[in-house]
């Protein structure tokens, strides 16, 4: 089953086109990775979804139902965390959930137990200080808590990433992989090695739409590897391989880059058998989603 | 209800904890220790300055002081507090739009409509608690001192005052609903009491005016009655809640 759906979405900011028709549908329990360079309209979209922005024209639907601008009651079925989340900074992380708690109109004792739950979750649990006092890592953290307070269908994060350090990207990846059990997770960012560690499937937004969209091993699979690295064992023998074959790149210690196909390599690996040349290894270059995404948005 | 009374409770804990509580019942505190403490200084003052006014041509007679001193010196302080009352809280909804804090409670579910009101709520419940505590000290202190009966429609003259504060502070409303930084909204609420001021210049405006709130002069000394401030009352009460039900419309419309 679709948890989100969008259909033609357009929007319109001062006269510049920031989405042109947008067609996107995230299934239920994968974790959607949501690909853009930075200003290419995703969190645009995300607001949309969220029934903060009007959109120009096009429909959107989360769990069946439409959103609509303003008011809308999809937002129970769904959980947000912005790309730099602020709080209320005099408020304790325990009583900022609170808060979140009872505006959605959560019953009191559920409340507290998912609270104490969820910032256990986060590791915020010991945590007695008031959210001023907080790291860029413990806010995005609290962030989570608060988006997953209600039990989401659909967890919408905004490159809640891209402002961390490892050690915080980290953590952050590997909450959100926790919380693929309870929800289903559209994840924007620029950051591919985080789309390849924690997402099921991926879209690419490019000239506002849709340029590409798939699992991660069918965008893999879009392009096929056409690259292969030799490594010799002697010096001399990198020279000798030059030689013979001028498309070979020289790289690190006594490796050689080859573009060009199987029938190529297969050229080389006659050459290589012929003259006796020991190898220490031969490895395929795997298409990245990086050479994808630059192919892409070039 | 209970996402209204949630918001209200954070903005109670957001007045209290951020110092602007304290703030507010110190002004109001210090203007109503001020008020009775002035005209009780008067003739002391007087007596100090008369041979410096001798000397410039001016004969300093016995000053005589009473409530109405002290009662002139309130409404001629209110103003005052007035204004730093919408400074304090004029960034109420525009720190919630700069700093994205809105964008979580709304996308929580919290409905627009709650958030003004809430907000609105706070807003004329600490200008009463401010104006009343301000009101209470002078009532005390010149009842201590002098006679609070020698002012005519005391409490009436009061409640006009109060009345046109919670007027001024409806637009600080309407205009935090519909700007983006809290200096256009003090800018804008301002422009609005001015013109408010400008249109009693027009003899057919002058009874309707929400300003005529502000002069209480003539109902202190008894030349005129409240009957006068009937048409005022009306408007200021009537559009203040036009105010606020506009506010609530512009909010469901903002995009955030």
């Amino acid at each position: 089953m679709e948890i989100l759906t969008i259909e033609n979405l357009k929007k319109n900011f001062g006269g510049k086109e920031v989405l042109r028709g947008l067609d996107l549908s995230v299934p239920e329990h994968s974790i959607f990775g949501f690909i853009g360079r930075n200003g290419v309209g995703k969190t645009t979209t995300m607001k949309a979804i969220l029934g903060l922005l009007k959109p120009d024209s096009g429909q959107i639907h989360v769990c069946g139902e439409k959103v609509c601008f303003g008011q809308t009651r999809t937002n129970r079925h769904i959980g947000y965390l912005p790309d730099v989340p602020e709080f209320y900074t005099y408020m304790t992380s325990l009583e900022y959930l609170r808060f979140c708690g009872e505006i959605s109109g959560m019953d009191k004792e559920d409340l507290a137990t998912r609270s104490n739950e969820l910032l256990e979750l986060v590791g915020l649990g010991r945590e007695r200080r008031r959210i001023k006092g907080f790291s860029r890592g413990m806010k995005q953290r609290l962030g989570i808590a608060q988006a997953l307070l209600n039990r989401p269908k659909l967890l919408i994060c905004d490159e809640p990433t891209s402002a961390l350090d490892p050690v915080g990207r980290k953590e952050i990846l590997d909450i959100l992989l926790t919380a693929k059990e309870q929800t289903t997770i559209l994840f924007s960012t620029h950051i591919l090695s985080d789309v390849e560690r924690i997402c099921t499937e991926a879209a690419f937004l490019n000239d506002g739409k849709i340029a590409m969209r798939g699992t991660i091993e069918e965008l893999r699979g879009m392009r096929p590897s056409d690259g292969f690295i030799i490594e010799t064992e002697q010096k001399e023998d990198v020279g000798r391989l030059i030689k013979a074959f001028s498309d070979l790149k020289t790289g690190e210690h006594n490796t050689l880059t080859l573009h060009g196909g199987k029938e190529r390599f297969f050229r080389i690996m006659q050459y290589v058998a012929e003259n006796r040349i020991p190898i220490q290894r031969i490895e395929r270059i795997e298409p990245t989603l990086e050479t994808l995404f630059l192919e892409v948005t070039r | 209800m209970k996402p209204l009374f949630a918001f209200m409770k954070k903005e109670i804990m957001e007045t209290a904890r951020t110092g602007k509580l304290v703030i507010l019942v110190l002004l109001f505190a210090l203007f109503g220790v001020m008020n009775p403490a002035i005209a009780k200084l008067t003739p002391w003052m007087m007596e100090m300055l008369s041979d410096s006014l001798a000397e410039s041509g001016l004969s300093v007679a016995n000053v005589q002081v009473d409530a109405m001193t002290s009662w002139g010196q309130f409404f001629k302080n209110i103003p005052i507090a007035l204004i730093a009352f919408v400074l304090i809280f004029s960034d109420s909804f525009t720190k919630e739009y700069r700093s994205g804090t809105l964008l979580l409670a709304l996308t929580k579910g919290l409905p627009r409509d709650k958030v003004v009101l809430a907000k609105t709520v706070l807003l004329f419940s600490l200008w009463t608690l401010g104006y009343g505590l301000c009101f209470s000290i002078t009532y005390g202190y010149t009842a201590y001192f002098w006679d609070n009966g020698i002012a005519q429609h005391l409490f009436s003259a009061a409640v006009m005052w109060w009345l046109f504060g919670v007027w001024v502070i409806s637009f600080l409303v309407l205009f935090s609903s519909l700007l983006q930084n809290n200096t256009s909204v003090i800018l804008c609420t301002g422009g609005m009491v001015l013109l408010a001021y400008v249109l009693r210049v027009i003899p057919k405006s002058k009874t309707y005016s929400p300003a005529l709130l502000m002069n209480v002069n003539s109902l202190l000394s008894g030349v005129e009655g409240t009957k006068v401030y009937g048409g005022a009352v009306l408007v200021a009460a009537v559009s203040a809640v036009i105010f606020v039900a506009l506010s609530v419309l512009n909010m469901n419309k903002r995009q955030v």
